[in-house]
């Protein structure tokens, strides 16, 4: 008989050399429905990844079991070369993760906040300090002051977090939806931030659904619909021949003309 | 367009029902069966006052006003308990405002709360109705009562709905409902005060005779000033009540036009922190953690109403309760009951934070920083609660010279608080439970489908907590009943027990969490829904 071959440990880690993140045969069920269904992908250090797929893809699950929130049925995540599920202080120490519609504490200020996480990771108060204050003027969130979390606009949320994110410096960024409703001076914040961490060696891995942007800011794509990679790689080797990542994109997943069809009454409205 | 209000409200009210199957299905029926068992107690035994005349028209006319206030003052403890309450819900359909008010009251006049209502005033008309010839007035004045009631709670609710989806208003509910808190220990430390047995109706009876001119109270003499031939009177009451009405219609139909027209800041009105607090402890070793942790939960309880109110709320019960279950000596040692409440407070530490959880899960995954987690939780309920249960003890002894058993009361505290905050934190992994983010109410404490898990946590710490007190409880009546040296022992042994169990716990609980958290944190993330 055989065996589904699942890496052992060392293995995997010994096949992630050179790469930020690795994932091997990662695998999710909710209710017995494959949600992400043996995932392996390949996240080459120093390089901005982004990560696409339609609504309920599996982005969020992925990134979850990779970040040490959600517990994986089988497969590994090896982040910074530290498998995640075996050694998780090693690897929280390397992320930094920002992610989608999860609370904060709602009650501290963003300085506050900034402080108080810092030195749960046993950095210096006065580091803490100034690393937080240089943080806050770069991503403009020194007019609010001592405004409590709970007040902040969407933008200011992401940017928070980013904030607390990059304050222990990690070698990679895992950020899920980090531009999502964010206003366009917000998003342009956060996007010079990002580049800035990429060309000093960092690593960013972020999903979204919005195209323009993916193609815009990475330098390598990984497609995921129904729980499967469809295609990854470099962002001009995923695009191909096609016009637009769009394109591409609706391609590979066997949507290319959806919206047609039907809706004859539409605009014949006579209230 | 009113029988689409109704139909569609009588929907709501009924797929609660329907959406329900088996087991939960027939608690709930069961559940059904006792409420309409107790309002129909009630109802039955208002009835029976028709016998009794002189009483009948006070008693009614408080319940007229005590029903109206709790009408005017529920949703702003239990926002969002009803959802045809938020008139936001209806701002983009094409209905006038008149066509709308009229709506709602239809619909807020169908659903259990209503119903019993009218069941109870029922009752209440019977009593009044004396004789059989004005009880069709009575009954007149039930149903005004209860439009009146439901007019005037929608008009306060639709008014504070803006307020109510700010930050700063949902806290003002849970001052309020500490307020109500307050309230209610005062008129039960009233009534088991006890005192002269003939004055307290003479207290009561002079109540009602001044709440009689209020517009409810008015509304409920109404029967008798006409039975008694009183009609200028009669007819002074019916004026205050019909004014009281339209005034109220007319007050809902203008907060409904203004919340229909105008869109809540979602950040306008909102407060800063004052000044910053940023703390300088840093998380090396269990220690260092401790101090951080500790640091800013006690910021927390400060800022948060959430965390907040329970504080009050306990040290009013610890330094109150001793007073009413006790007469006389010995109620130094009612203080523990205080002691255990201190200790759940440092309950569900992981599911107090919501889905914010994930920002501990990222920097707390050793053993070293769980422990130092634990321990500054620990530490945050430690301190207030100490100097609560000092407060406490002291007043006791000093009220009922019980001097002599300070040592073996505070040896039961301080090992009822330890070992409940020990039995606290271990729960906190082993049996998380969500907690409703919202803050829509003071008073909700589960979320749909966890219900059995709340519950089973706050029993195991209450009864853990007791277990371990029962050194210093054996020591404590040896020294009511062989010497009073024992007193010392059941402090030291306490302190060692409570303390012990607290050490050994922040092991077994920071072993659990690192185990098990992700499942902790899936747990506690539904929190966010409610």
């Amino acid at each position: 008989m055989i065996l589904p071959h699942y890496p052992g440990q060392q293995e995997a880690i010994a096949s992630a050399a050179g790469q930020a993140v690795a994932l091997r045969g990662l695998t999710k069920s909710f209710d017995g429905r494959r949600v992400v269904d043996a995932i392996d992908l390949d996240v080459p250090t120093g390089s901005f990844f982004g990560l696409v797929g339609p609504n309920g893809a599996g982005k969020t699950t992925t990134l979850s079991m990779v970040t040490g929130l959600l517990r994986p049925d089988a497969g590994r995540a090896i982040v910074a070369g530290v498998d995640v599920w075996a050694d998780p202080p090693a690897a929280k120490a390397r992320m930094g993760v920002l992610p989608e519609g999860l609370r904060l504490f709602e009650r501290l200020s963003g300085p506050e906040m900034l402080s108080y996480l810092g030195r749960l990771r046993g950095m210096p108060a006065q580091v803490v300090k100034d690393r937080a204050t240089e943080l806050i003027s770069v991503l403009e969130l020194a007019d609010a002051g001592n405004k409590l979390v709970a007040d902040y606009s969407t933008g200011m949320r992401k940017k928070i977090t980013l904030a607390a994110a990059l304050l222990h410096s990690p070698r990679v960024l895992l950020l899920d939806e980090p531009l999502e409703a964010v206003d366009p001076v917000s998003a342009r914040i956060i996007r010079t931030v990002l580049s800035r961490y990429t060309a000093a060696g960092g690593t960013v891995v972020f999903s979204s659904h919005v195209m323009a942007l993916v193609e815009d800011l990475c330098s390598h794509v990984a497609v995921i619909a129904a729980g499967k990679i469809i295609a990854s790689g470099h962002l001009a080797e995923v695009r191909g021949s096609a016009a637009s990542l769009d394109d591409a994109f609706l391609h590979l997943i066997g949507a290319a003309d959806v919206g047609e069809g039907g809706l004859s009454w539409l605009g014949s409205s006579q209230a | 367009m009113v029988g689409i209000f109704a139909s569609l409200k009588w929907r709501l009210v009924t797929s609660r029902l329907r959406a329900t199957s088996g087991a939960t299905r027939i608690w709930m029926i069961v559940g059904f069966v006792v409420a309409v068992a107790f309002v129909g107690l009630i109802t039955v035994g208002l009835a029976a006052l028709r016998s009794v005349p002189e009483a009948a028209t006070p008693v009614v006319v408080t319940l007229f006003v005590v029903q109206l206030v709790a009408w005017v003052l529920s949703p702003l403890v239990a926002f969002g308990v009803d959802e045809t309450v938020d008139p936001h819900r209806f701002a983009l359909l094409p209905i006038r405002p008149q066509i709308l008010q009229r709506g709602l009251l239809t619909a807020s006049l169908i659903g259990y709360l209503p119903l019993a209502n009218m069941v109870i005033l029922f009752g209440a008309a019977v009593a009044i109705g004396v004789p059989w010839s004005v009880f069709p007035v009575a009954l007149v004045c039930a149903v005004v009562q209860l439009i009146t009631c439901v007019v005037l709670s929608r008009a306060a609710s639709t008014s504070m709905s803006a307020l109510m989806t700010s930050r700063r208003g949902r806290d003002l509910g849970m001052a309020v409902g500490f307020g109500i808190f307050v309230l209610y220990m005062g008129f039960v430390t009233l009534l088991n005060s006890g005192g002269d047995q003939t004055g307290v109706p003479a207290g009561a009876s002079s109540l009602a005779s001044a709440l009689a001119w209020t517009p409810p109270g008015a509304l409920a003499s109404v029967p008798s000033l006409i039975a008694a031939g009183q009609l200028a009177k009669a007819g002074l009451a019916v004026l205050i009540a019909a004014a009281t009405l339209a005034l109220a219609w007319w007050w809902w139909s203008v907060a409904l036009a203004r919340s229909l027209t105008t869109v809540p800041s979602a950040t306008a009105g909102s407060s800063p922190a004052g000044r910053g607090h940023e703390g300088h402890a840093v998380a090396i070793g269990v220690v260092g953690t401790m101090e951080v942790v500790a640091g800013r939960d006690r910021l927390l309880v400060w800022r948060d109403p959430m965390r907040r109110m329970p504080w009050l709320m306990i040290a009013l019960l610890t330094i109150l309760y001793p007073f009413l279950i006790v007469r006389g000596q010995g109620a130094v040692f009612a203080v523990a009951f205080g002691a255990l409440l201190v200790g759940a407070q440092a309950g569900n530490q992981y599911g107090v934070e919501g889905s914010g959880l994930w920002l501990h899960l990222q920097t707390i995954s050793d053993r070293v920083r769980a422990r130092g987690e634990v321990f500054g939780h620990a530490l945050a309920a430690i301190v207030p609660g100490t100097v609560i249960l000092l407060i406490a003890v002291a007043i006791q002894a000093v009220w009922h010279d019980d001097y002599d058993k300070i040592p073996a009361a505070l040896g039961v505290c301080f090992a009822a608080l330890l070992g409940g905050i020990a039995v606290a934190c271990f729960v906190s992994a082993a049996i998380p439970y969500a907690m409703p983010q919202s803050r829509t109410s003071l008073f909700a404490s589960s979320v749909p489908g966890q219900k059995g898990r709340t519950f089973a946590a706050s029993l195991s710490v209450l009864l853990g907590g007791a277990v371990i007190a029962v050194p210093a409880g054996i020591a404590t009546v040896l020294s009511l009943t062989v010497a009073p040296v024992w007193g010392w022992v059941s402090l030291l042994l306490g302190l060692a027990v409570g303390g012990f169990a607290l050490w050994l716990s922040s092991r077994l609980t920071a072993d659990r969490y690192l185990e098990r958290a992700p499942e902790i944190f899936a747990v506690v993330s539904a929190g966010d829904r409610v």
